[in-house]
Parts: C-alpha cells; structure tokens; sequence
C-alpha cells in the first residue's frame, strides 16, 4: 500500500463549525419560511394549528407572511447554534 | 484516526516534484477523508438532548396549558416523555439516543456512498487504462 493510501486510511475529516451553522441555519429557516407561507397560501378555517404551536418556543412568530420572516430569523439562530455546538464538539472528539 | 489538518506529509528538498505531488495528496486527503461515525453520532447526542431539555424547561417554566399542550406532543414519539421535571431527564436520554443514532447513521451512510464513488472512480480509471490493452500484445 502507498503512503498517501495509508493517510487516507487513518485520516478523518474535521468540521468547520460556523460553516456548518450558517448552512444548517439557511436549512432550518428557509423549512419553516416555506411551511408557513404554504399554510398561508392553502388557507382554510384553522390556518396552521399545529404549526402555530411553535409560537410557544419563539415568541412573534404566528402562521402569517410576517410570522414566517420572524421565524426564518428564529430558526436561523437555532440551526447557526446547533451547527456550532456539532462542529466543536465532533472536532474535539475527532482530534482525540 | 487523525484529523486531515494534523497529517504532517513529510517534506523533502529533491524536488518540486515531490512537493507537488505533496499537495495532490493533501488536497484528496481533504476531499475524500471520512466523518469519524463515532465522534458525529456523540456531537449529535450533545446537542439533541441538550435541545431537548432547553425545550422542556422552556415549556415548563411557561406553565400554561397551549405550552403543555405543545410539548406533550412529543411524548407521541418518545415514549415516557412528558413536561415535567422528571420528563426533562426522559428528554435527555431520548436525546442522547436518538441524536447519536442520527450522526452515526449519516456518518456512515456519507462514508458509505463517497466509498462507493471512490470504487467508481477507480474502476472506470483501471478500465479507461486497460482498454487498449489488446492492442499492445
């Protein structure tokens, strides 16, 4: 076996921990952007019932146009922390 | 295993040649080196659980039934799981479980599939060399 397949035996790839949040934050924001304003658009007696729910953990947010921008805010915030916490966490054990 | 960043290749003053053929295998380093399963499928249980226990203090210090409503739902899926104090540490072990069963899965499942398109690469490169083979004899 040649070196440079042997390296690529042992090696492993790390994480860069603010791509993977910015990435992750588009991600989750623009899932919930669509959600809603497909509700909105669908329309109906209940617009968004369970949707709505999630007002509960993100206050502003509602299963309206506006609510739909707030809350690509709010779970662009939470993808950005997830993919942070992910990559310096899975760095950290993957350097050990 | 090591990262791909602490792999030192060792340098030699023969040739720019060498140095060359270096960084070739640096960068196919970069671009095909796998996720460590195990330290993805640890990451995710991290954060799953810890999501997963914000959320139900967060639904338990608002108290009120829409929020009850909301989180009870997520006892539908994860089995014992309630809002209350002994549900955040149901959360916390659901978390941990079904986040570590989530990274370890897509690590395997993308070392799965860039393995699989190395063996591709490879065996159309092997093909592509020895299709005039018949030709030479």
């Amino acid at each position: 076996m040649y070196p440079e397949e042997q390296q690529l035996e042992r090696a492993v790839i790390l994480l860069n921990g603010r791509l993977l949040g910015i990435v992750l934050g588009f991600l989750f924001g623009a899932s919930l952007f669509l959600a809603t304003n497909f509700l909105v658009l669908k329309g109906g007696p209940h617009v968004g019932a369970h949707l709505g729910l999630l007002g509960q953990f993100f206050p502003g947010y509602r299963v309206s146009f506006w609510g739909s921008i707030v809350g690509f805010f709010y779970l662009f915030v939470v993808g950005l922390i997830i993919g942070v916490v992910l990559g310096a966490v899975y760095n950290k054990i993957a350097r050990a | 295993m090591r990262p791909v960043s602490e792999i030192k290749l060792a340098s030699t003053n023969d040739s720019v040649q060498h140095l060359q053929d270096m960084d070739e295998s640096r960068v196919l380093l970069r671009a095909f080196a796998p996720l460590h399963s195990v330290a993805l499928g640890l990451a995710g249980a991290v954060v799953a659980s810890g999501l997963l226990a914000v959320v139900t203090t967060v639904l338990l210090l608002r108290g009120s039934d829409e929020a009850i409503t909301a989180g009870s739902l997520l006892g539908q899926f994860l089995w014992g799981y309630s809002v209350s104090v002994r549900g955040i540490f149901i959360g916390l072990i659901w978390g941990l479980v079904v986040g570590f069963v989530m990274g370890y899965g897509f690590a395997l499942l993308r070392n799965a599939a860039v393995w699989l398109w190395l063996t591709l690469i490879r065996s159309r490169a092997e093909m592509d060399q020895y299709s005039d083979f018949l030709d030479h004899l």
